[in-house]
């Protein structure tokens, strides 16, 4: 099973330390060096704030992607696990943006990078799990409130297997008082 | 007639004694016509998934499976639409699943596991090659004749078909009567 970064409405404040944390993992030191004008701030995640609650989306990575099954250049792979856009070969067709249901895809232009035309390329980005740096999720180590939580299969199976055992409990109750009347 | 309330499947942990006859059950009867599973081990060509979890804890043990909520968090989360309801029960469209987790999260019961699927007789695959896994729950076993696999074959009957309706009427009666002997 794949892991994914799942956020927590009640922990998170909405300080938007998450997305600087994505931009400064996957730029390394450059951020801090290149012309603010000349950059396009990229986050992987989305803050979304609404009247109710203020959480990050980010990539699920779905065991069967949408995104994957719709990219008509084959840009998006699976890599350690991880569903991840390969952005040299994306050609900014939009098609995997369409068909992710939680809108944690976005466009960004590539830097360095131009179209015949000398217009700088777009290109999709959504989450990768900082897969290739070691680390682990940035957005996970930089959140001050702990709100964010890397789901993989032992943490899943840990929720479900403790969600099952209190299930069983409350109908060995339920079987117990059956038994009495 | 379609029911006002889902029924769902209810195991007694002070009958199972974890056989787990119910998975099997559940497995063999999902995949009779869609995968060739027949009534010998040789027939099974994909990995065994029910639909039903059998849980242990240190002093009993029982089948965990969807109480098909009439407010189903697992249907809320869901963004792709991907369950829906069918004559009251919660039912999962493995076709339209991306498995997304959001509905293991979702349920409070540990209901629902991601899990492969197979079409005729092989795993089914995704445009990479990699295997399509899907959310994977209880449908009470719609369209199977005879109803839920686990309740039919449990050697000790541990496993009831709950219909909250005929529950609700045979206790109002009860009460009634009850009433009828108490009145003043």
């Amino acid at each position: 099973m794949r892991k994914f970064v799942k956020g927590n409405p009640d922990l998170c404040i909405g300080c938007r330390t998450c997305m600087i944390g994505c931009v400064v993992e996957h730029e390394g030191r450059r951020i801090f060096e290149i012309d603010p004008d000349g950059y396009d701030f990229n986050p992987r995640l989305h803050m979304v704030k609404t009247a109710k609650i203020s959480v990050p989306v980010q990539c699920k990575h779905c065991e069967n992607p949408a995104c994957m099954a719709a990219c008509p250049v084959n840009c998006i792979k699976v890599i350690n696990d991880a569903v991840v856009i390969d952005t040299d070969s994306c050609i900014g067709c939009k098609s995997c943006v369409q068909a992710c249901p939680f809108g944690a895809i976005d466009m960004v232009s590539k830097i360095g990078t131009q179209q015949a035309d000398g217009s700088m390329r777009v290109v999709a980005n959504k989450c990768d799990l900082c897969v290739g740096t070691g680390n682990g999720p940035a957005c996970v180590r930089v959140c001050p409130t702990s709100a964010l939580t890397l789901v993989d299969e032992e943490k899943l199976k840990e929720v479900v297997c403790d969600k099952r055992v209190a299930t069983a409990n409350a109908a060995k109750v339920f079987a117990d008082a059956k038994e009495v009347e | 007639m379609t029911n006002k309330y889902s029924c769902y499947v209810l195991a007694d942990p002070n009958k199972c004694t974890g056989c787990k006859a119910c998975e099997l059950a559940c497995f063999a009867e999902h995949n009779k016509s869609n995968n060739g599973v027949g009534y010998t081990v040789g027939t099974v060509t994909i990995p065994v998934t029910p639909k039903l979890y059998l849980t242990k804890t240190k002093a009993y043990c029982m089948p965990i499976q969807c109480r098909h909520c009439e407010d189903a968090p697992c249907l809320n989360a869901c963004q792709k639409h991907a369950i829906y309801r069918e004559n009251s029960q919660v039912i999962v469209d493995q076709e339209k699943c991306i498995g997304c987790k959001d509905c293991v999260l979702a349920c409070p019961f540990g209901a629902i596991a991601i899990l492969p699927i197979g079409e005729k007789g092989k795993l089914k695959l995704q445009k990479d090659r990699e295997v399509v896994k899907v959310a994977s729950k209880c449908d009470l076993c719609k369209d199977i004749e005879g109803g839920p696999a686990c309740v039919r074959v449990c050697p000790n009957d541990a496993l009831e078909l709950v219909d909250a309706n005929a529950d609700i009427e045979a206790k109002n009666i009860k009460t009634a009567e009850g009433l009828y002997v108490s009145r003043i």
